[in-house]
């Protein structure tokens, strides 16, 4: 019972990770019906950036709100750069430069970081603190924390600023919120820029954990596609609980079912069934089919 | 100075030309309609107005030019839309629909009176406002649509085919608030109407567009008494 | 006859000169130069494969390196632990990966373009975890070695005669072996393309509810495109198998995946020679660019050394990106249309001005 508590707790700190990925790509797909492949290698390149600035002396507390400031500008700017021109491609076009992007992010990191895999500072001890009886990390307590502040301010300035108004009409009806003065290409790259920040923040949250190199996110951003998928590719909501649930999941299949190896296939077939069974997963709107 | 002056307007969808010349004026605080049958231009004309085609010649909103500016930047200028279909976001709430109206105001205290007047035009509006806009029903829309127009406070509005779908009553009444609305906000209205009766009813001049050309254009107590026009071109 | 012959538009020129040109190539360059030129033929093979999902009849995958990964390992483990001559297992191995894809296909019918990019992603990097796994029959980590197989006597005597020179080496027949296998499967897609259900993969790709609407068995041709493409693939695997000598989970990572879809687009979807191009782009690419970026001297120094440092990887991705924004058609559609354009400069303007107004970029 112990045991089971303990995979659950961890499950619900890993579960803030894959959470924050989840919502980038959430953002992302509600800004423009496009999933970023790039999501991941975006985020280990926030925490290589979060890394070097720690390096030089910072300390950790601010290094971490000023990579997700550089990391929102970042977003905004590939927006404006790469994927603007593109805007009105057909699907398969921009998933390739979503993939291109993730390559060179990937490439760049090696590149500047070299690939031997780093261990990453973490403010918080690695002790445990005794929770109800099973053993919880100060480290995915600090996690959970963390996780939870960042998504409660998204949450808020999605749905209680005007600012995120605008950002949430641009992206369900651009046509009909230009005709109400938004500026809805700018909300756009708002909306990367924002994405971005929560991705740097999964990245940064896990590098502790997985040792930092640039191969990090690869299997992370399968977990959050999992997780995405599950709450529902287009609500917000949907990807904090989906996250949460797959977190917990996958760490208990890992213990009790299949071995700690085959923890990914379990969050692929997670994906392959919510799409079969049910594609607009926990949260989604069934949408009607344009013809 | 007129508030919408339109010269010789050329406008179309790619290799389809739709207005073949189109010139039309409204005076600050006039309402104009724009008749004729389908197909003749008169949801394009909208559209060009608001930057949404790409168009040739001259369209001025208060003597200042609109070539080249974004539909977002004529309509922070003071143009309000209402196109077929209403433009209502079905994906947010009621409240936020209308919020979307003042969002760019800064005068709060006059945006708090206005709601008072929207509300009192439109009481399901309140009694639904933290329902999803998809809940509302088309009347409703139409009034969740022309509330918001209120709230922008624009110079222009411009609705397109505001009876369309609606029940004989709600049309009545959807009417005399725009009239309101026009008297007593001093808001210019250019009205697309298939319905040419309340059309000319509500509106000073009128013109009427024929395959992307004004073929007649007056007084609308005239028009609205010319058996010819009305035959040949209202089909009434 | 000659009138035919006259009459064949361009297109099979350009085939039957590239047919001409890859027959003789082990007579003139090296044996090491044969085996590069081996894996080319090998990522043609599955890039036609993916051209035939992607580019006819419009599903998106990012997974057919795991297609590629099955053919290789029944090859593999077929060979190795079966002692199954080697030729033999190369069609057994597409017929695998083909029936694993049909069966891949059927719930793929019900995903969208962008579930299936991201369902097959998944299965991607899902891949080399899969492989690893059943160790005791796929070898776990280490993988399966092979040996390389011998050429048989007659091609060795055959080839030692027409060069005047040493008898055929390994890689070379491997070679031979690709170019034929690739030849067939060409003519198999082609025609393919060319009839029937051609035709109705490319009425799917372009809309599906009208191509059913107009009678198209929409989801019987889908899940044969899957198929099919998943044979290619698992051929393609299996050559790829038997021409390094090798399989282990980390030969078929998710960067192969993504390869192929690029070779694919590169190439140019939808396209008879795209693939060839494709290929040739895809395994050329990481070993040219370092070479040609620093030849370059109109670009600064300093920006050229980190394109030359970092690797292929960074030039790789800043130039798909800049290429899916410029020339989306891919290169064969880039080419075509110069093609187009060079040919109504040479004739005169034939063609008579529609007096159409060009596509308009501000149409709400």
């Amino acid at each position: 019972m112990q045991e089971f508590l303990q995979l659950v707790l961890s499950g619900i700190a890993s579960g803030g990770i894959f959470a924050s990925l989840a919502l980038a790509l959430v953002l992302i797909y509600n800004a423009m019906g496009l999933v970023n492949f790039a999501q991941g290698e975006m985020a280990m390149f926030a925490a290589f950036i979060a890394y070097a600035l720690i390096e030089h002396g910072m300390s950790y507390w601010i290094a971490l709100p000023l990579t997700l400031a550089i990391a929102f500008a970042g977003g905004v700017a590939i927006q404006r750069l790469v994927i603007r021109p593109v805007e009105r491609a057909p699907v398969l076009t921009l998933v390739i430069i979503t993939l291109g992007l993730a390559t060179l992010f990937n490439g760049l990191a090696g590149f500047l970081f070299g690939y031997v895999p780093r261990s990453f500072p973490s403010p918080f001890s690695v002790q445990t603190a005794n929770l109800l009886g099973a053993f919880i990390s100060y480290q995915d307590l600090g996690v959970i924390a963390v996780s939870a502040i960042v998504l409660l301010l998204v949450y808020l300035l999605l749905q209680r600023t005007t600012l995120g108004l605008s950002m949430r009409a641009a992206s369900h009806n651009p046509d009909a919120s230009r005709l109400l003065g938004v500026r809805v290409s700018w909300m756009l790259a708002l909306g990367w820029g924002l994405a971005s920040l929560v991705g740097a923040l999964s990245g940064i949250m896990v590098a502790p954990v997985l040792l930092l190199e640039p191969n990090m996110m690869q299997t992370i951003i399968i977990y959050a596609f999992a997780a995405a998928v599950l709450g529902g590719i287009e609500s917000p909501l949907g990807a904090v609980v989906g996250g949460l649930i797959v977190g917990v999941t996958v760490n208990l299949a890992g213990a009790y079912l299949v071995g700690g190896d085959l923890q990914l296939a379990v969050a692929f077939l997670i994906i392959v069934m919510v799409l079969i069974v049910k594609p607009n997963g926990l949260f989604g709107r069934p949408s009607v089919r344009r013809v | 100075m007129q508030l919408l002056e339109m010269t010789e307007v050329r406008a179309g969808y790619g290799p389809t030309q739709v207005l073949h010349g189109v010139s039309l004026a409204i005076a600050e605080g006039e309402i104009v309609s724009l008749l004729g049958a389908n197909g003749a231009g008169k949801t394009t004309t909208l559209r060009t107005i608001c930057g949404g085609v790409r168009w040739d010649g001259s369209i001025k909103l208060l003597g200042r030019s609109l070539h080249r500016m974004s539909t977002e930047d004529i309509v922070r200028a003071g143009v309000a839309h209402v196109p077929e279909g209403r433009g209502i976001l079905t994906d947010l709430t009621v409240d936020e629909n209308l919020r979307l109206g003042d969002h760019l105001r800064r005068d709060r205290d006059q945006v708090r009176k206005d709601y008072g007047r929207v509300f009192e035009y439109f009481p399901v509006l309140r009694e639904r406002q933290h329902l999803s806009a998809s809940t509302l029903s088309g009347g409703e829309q139409q009034m969740l649509a022309l509330g918001r127009a209120l709230l922008m406070r624009p110079r222009l509005m411009l609705l397109d085919e505001p009876s369309l779908g609606l029940a004989p009553l709600v049309v009545k009444s959807i009417f005399e608030i725009i009239r309101d609305i026009n008297r007593i906000d001093h808001v210019g209205v250019l009205l697309v109407e298939q319905n040419a009766r309340i059309a000319m009813d509500l509106s000073t001049h009128s013109y009427v567009l024929e395959v992307g050309r004004v073929a007649v254009t007056g007084l609308s107590s005239e028009l609205k008494n010319n058996d010819a026009v009305r035959r040949s071109y209202l089909g009434y | 006859m000659v009138s035919r012959l006259r009459s064949a538009p361009p297109r099979y020129w350009l085939i039957a000169a590239l047919a001409l040109v890859l027959a003789g190539l082990p007579f003139i360059v090296t044996s090491f130069e044969s085996s590069e030129w081996t894996l080319v033929l090998i990522f043609t093979i599955a890039i036609m494969g993916l051209n035939i999902l992607v580019g006819y009849s419009g599903q998106i995958s990012l997974g057919h390196g795991a297609f590629m990964a099955l053919g290789a390992y029944t090859t593999a483990i077929l060979v190795s632990r079966y002692h199954m001559s080697y030729l033999v297992t190369i069609p057994i191995a597409g017929v695998v990966s083909g029936a694993v894809g049909f069966l891949l296909g059927i719930p793929a019918l019900r995903l969208s373009a962008l579930y299936l990019a991201l369902a097959t992603f998944a299965l991607a990097v899902v891949t080399p975890s899969l492989i690893k796994r059943p160790d005791k029959l796929t070898g776990g980590v280490q993988g399966i070695l092979m040996t390389p197989p011998d050429p048989p006597q007659y091609a060795k005597d055959a080839f030692a005669t027409l060069t005047n020179g040493p008898q055929m080496s390994s890689e070379q027949w491997l070679y031979y072996v690709s170019l034929f296998t690739g030849a067939v499967l060409f003519w198999v897609a082609w025609n393919m393309i060319r009839h029937r259900p051609g035709r109705a993969m490319r009425a799917i790709r372009d809309g599906e509810v009208a191509a059913a609407a107009s009678g198209i068995n929409v989801a019987g041709y889908k899940t044969l495109a899957f198929g099919m493409s998943a044979f290619y693939a698992g051929v393609a695997g299996s050559l790829y198998g038997l021409s390094t000598g090798y399989v282990s989970p980390d030969t078929f990572p998710v960067a192969l995946s993504f390869q192929i879809l690029v070779g694919a687009v590169v190439g140019g979807l939808g396209s008879i020679v795209g693939p060839m191009v494709g290929g040739a782009f895809v395994y050329w690419l990481p070993i040219v660019s370092s070479q040609t970026i620093s030849a370059q001297d109109w670009i600064p120094s300093q920006i050229s050394s980190v394109f030359v440092k970092a690797g292929p990887a960074v030039t790789y991705g800043a130039l798909l990106i800049v290429i899916m924004i410029f020339a989306p058609n891919g290169i064969v559609g880039l080419a075509a249309a110069a093609y187009r354009a060079l040919r109504s400069r040479l004739r005169g303007s034939g063609e008579i001005s529609t007096g159409q107004l060009p596509p308009d970029p501000h149409t709400v």
